[in-house]
């Protein structure tokens, strides 16, 4: 059985300051607390700058004795995390994990590893190869698979900001509230209403 | 010391301490104190009489014995600052014998001025006058907490009032160290309150500083001489108080137990009382027992905290020896009792 205490605290814990970490998790789906899903900012001074990486966690039933099994939803140019289906090469992913650990550290640790890529031990055997031969254009390829799969919110803003000034809210106030809600038409719509 | 600036302070706040006297009078049992004044006063003119003027020094001098209690103090024991608060209550005991000796006056708050008393300092001493002129100084310093602390008394000591200003005299030269000890009693009730509601860690915070601090210490509930206005308090001190000793004899455990988390960071339930003196590594990780024996037998048998391998026979000694046990388990159990509470 899954201990939901912990996770359910650490829920909480994590979305605490999501605004200064960086990383957040929610649930996918209703109450099931085994498979959750997390997002973390790309770091700056990276490729991966201005990204926000959605990252797929699933949580076996012992749990926090056994590492959760984490995967990037979003694709992301790195040499330890495979281009074609986002797993990850982590260390604490895997034998270092520590129950000591939480989702939060582990999102954290992911974050850590985009601005820190561990060439020499990859999982995508391709992307360590360009990093180590051609590192411009890695870092171009990296800019550009960011631009393109981690800024998916933002495309089609532009469509969403202007349905909400038809409904009579002011269009940059709309603009911000759904950057603030990463393009959630649902959740910005509720926000204005609110207040 | 203050006793010449009390004495010069003195000829102002008189003539209040002088309503202040009046209005008690009336307000008491005049008249029973009146008769036991007017015999006492019989006595005396009496053995004025007998034994003349002359005599009239060994007249005072009957009344030494007494004297030193409160003329005494104001330069002596202003020094020892403690002193005066233990001197006190006992003078508030034996009202009567000690006022109407000392001033054989009607209204002996007003003791300064009239005929009886400037005999006496024809005779021989000033103890008197310099006594009661400090009384009326002090009154008009500590008035209003003297005459809360009367009401509280109650009627049963009336012939109190003059003894109020002897009293005040002690207190005048005390008078510093006494409001701060009443002020340091009020933060120990405070702190009592505190450590009754909230988190014991307050206790050991609170608790510390009076050991070291100079200022006389408040009254004990078991304090012979401790003034009976004061509320009792020894059902509320008694269990804080064993605490405190708790803690003062055990400097470690207190180290110890402050800087344990209160549940277990893996699967996020309190701590028990042996999971709380259950020290798995040399790291210091804390973890209950059951994750302890789920990570032995279905884990990697590794500390979270530190990654390294858990010695079993060293974790299975910890565990059992109960030497340290006895000690942190009573102070936890406060503990956890304080913070459920």
């Amino acid at each position: 059985m899954l201990d939901t205490t912990r996770v359910q605290k650490e829920l909480v814990e994590c979305n605490r300051d999501t605004a200064i970490s960086g990383v957040s998790i929610d649930l996918h789906d209703g109450a099931n607390l085994t498979h959750l899903c997390g997002s973390i900012s790309g770091p700056l001074g990276t490729p991966y700058e201005g990204g926000t990486f959605i990252i797929d966690i699933q949580l076996p039933s012992d749990y926090p004795f056994e590492p959760p099994k984490m995967q990037f939803i979003t694709r992301v140019w790195h040499p330890n995390i495979s281009s074609q289906n986002g797993a990850i090469c982590l260390d604490i992913l895997k034998d270092q994990w520590s129950p000591a650990l939480t989702l939060k550290t582990a999102l954290l640790s992911l974050q850590a590893l985009l601005s820190a890529p561990a060439p020499d031990d990859p999982q995508d055997a391709v992307v360590a190869q360009q990093y180590l031969r051609d590192y411009q254009k890695f870092v171009g390829t990296a800019r550009h698979w960011t631009d393109t799969f981690a800024k998916i919110a933002t495309v089609g803003i532009d469509e969403k900001v202007s349905k909400l000034v038809e409904m009579g809210f002011p269009e940059e106030l709309a603009r911000s509230v759904l950057e603030a809600v990463k393009g959630d038409e649902n959740a910005a719509l509720e926000k204005l209403c609110s207040g | 010391m203050g006793y010449d600036a009390m004495a010069n302070e003195a000829s102002v706040p008189a003539a209040i301490s002088r309503d202040f006297g009046k209005k008690k009078k009336v307000n008491r049992s005049a008249k029973l104190k009146q008769c036991k004044l007017d015999a006492r006063r019989e006595q005396w003119l009496s053995q004025v009489k007998n034994k003349g003027c002359m005599d009239g020094s060994t007249g005072t001098m009957t009344t030494s014995p007494s004297h030193p209690k409160m003329s005494l103090p104001s330069p002596g024991q202003g020094v020892l600052g403690s002193r005066p608060r233990k001197m006190l209550p006992r003078v508030e005991m034996e009202p009567e014998g000690l006022g109407l000796q000392d001033s054989g006056l009607d209204s002996p708050v007003q003791s300064p001025t009239p005929s009886g008393n400037m005999q006496r300092k024809d005779c021989s001493s000033t103890s008197g006058s310099s006594g009661s002129s400090v009384g009326s100084c002090s009154r008009s310093v500590s008035d209003a907490e003297e005459d809360r602390q009367e009401e509280e008394k109650g009627e049963d000591k009336g012939g109190l009032d003059d003894w109020e200003a002897v009293a005040d005299a002690l207190s005048a030269v005390g008078n510093h160290t006494r409001t701060n000890s009443d002020s340091l009693k009020t933060v120990v009730d405070s702190r009592m309150y505190r450590i009754h509601h909230s988190d014991t860690r307050l206790v050991v915070g609170a608790t510390r500083p009076d050991a070291n601090r100079t200022i006389p210490r408040a009254w004990k509930p078991d304090d012979a001489a401790r003034p009976q206005c004061l509320p009792n308090l020894s059902k509320q001190l008694s269990f804080p108080v064993n605490i405190e000793r708790h803690f003062a004899t055990s400097g470690w455990h207190r180290q110890a137990i402050i800087s344990a988390p209160s549940s277990c960071p893996i699967c996020v339930e309190d701590f028990d009382l042996t999971d709380s003196s259950f020290l798995p590594c040399s790291c210091g990780f804390r973890i209950c027992l059951f994750c302890h024996k789920k990570i032995l037998e279905e884990g990697d048998g590794r500390c979270p905290g530190c990654r390294k391998k858990y010695d079993r026979v060293a974790c299975m000694e910890n565990s059992v020896t109960g030497t340290g046990l006895s000690l942190p388990r009573r102070i936890t159990r406060s503990c956890s009792m304080n913070s459920r509470s």
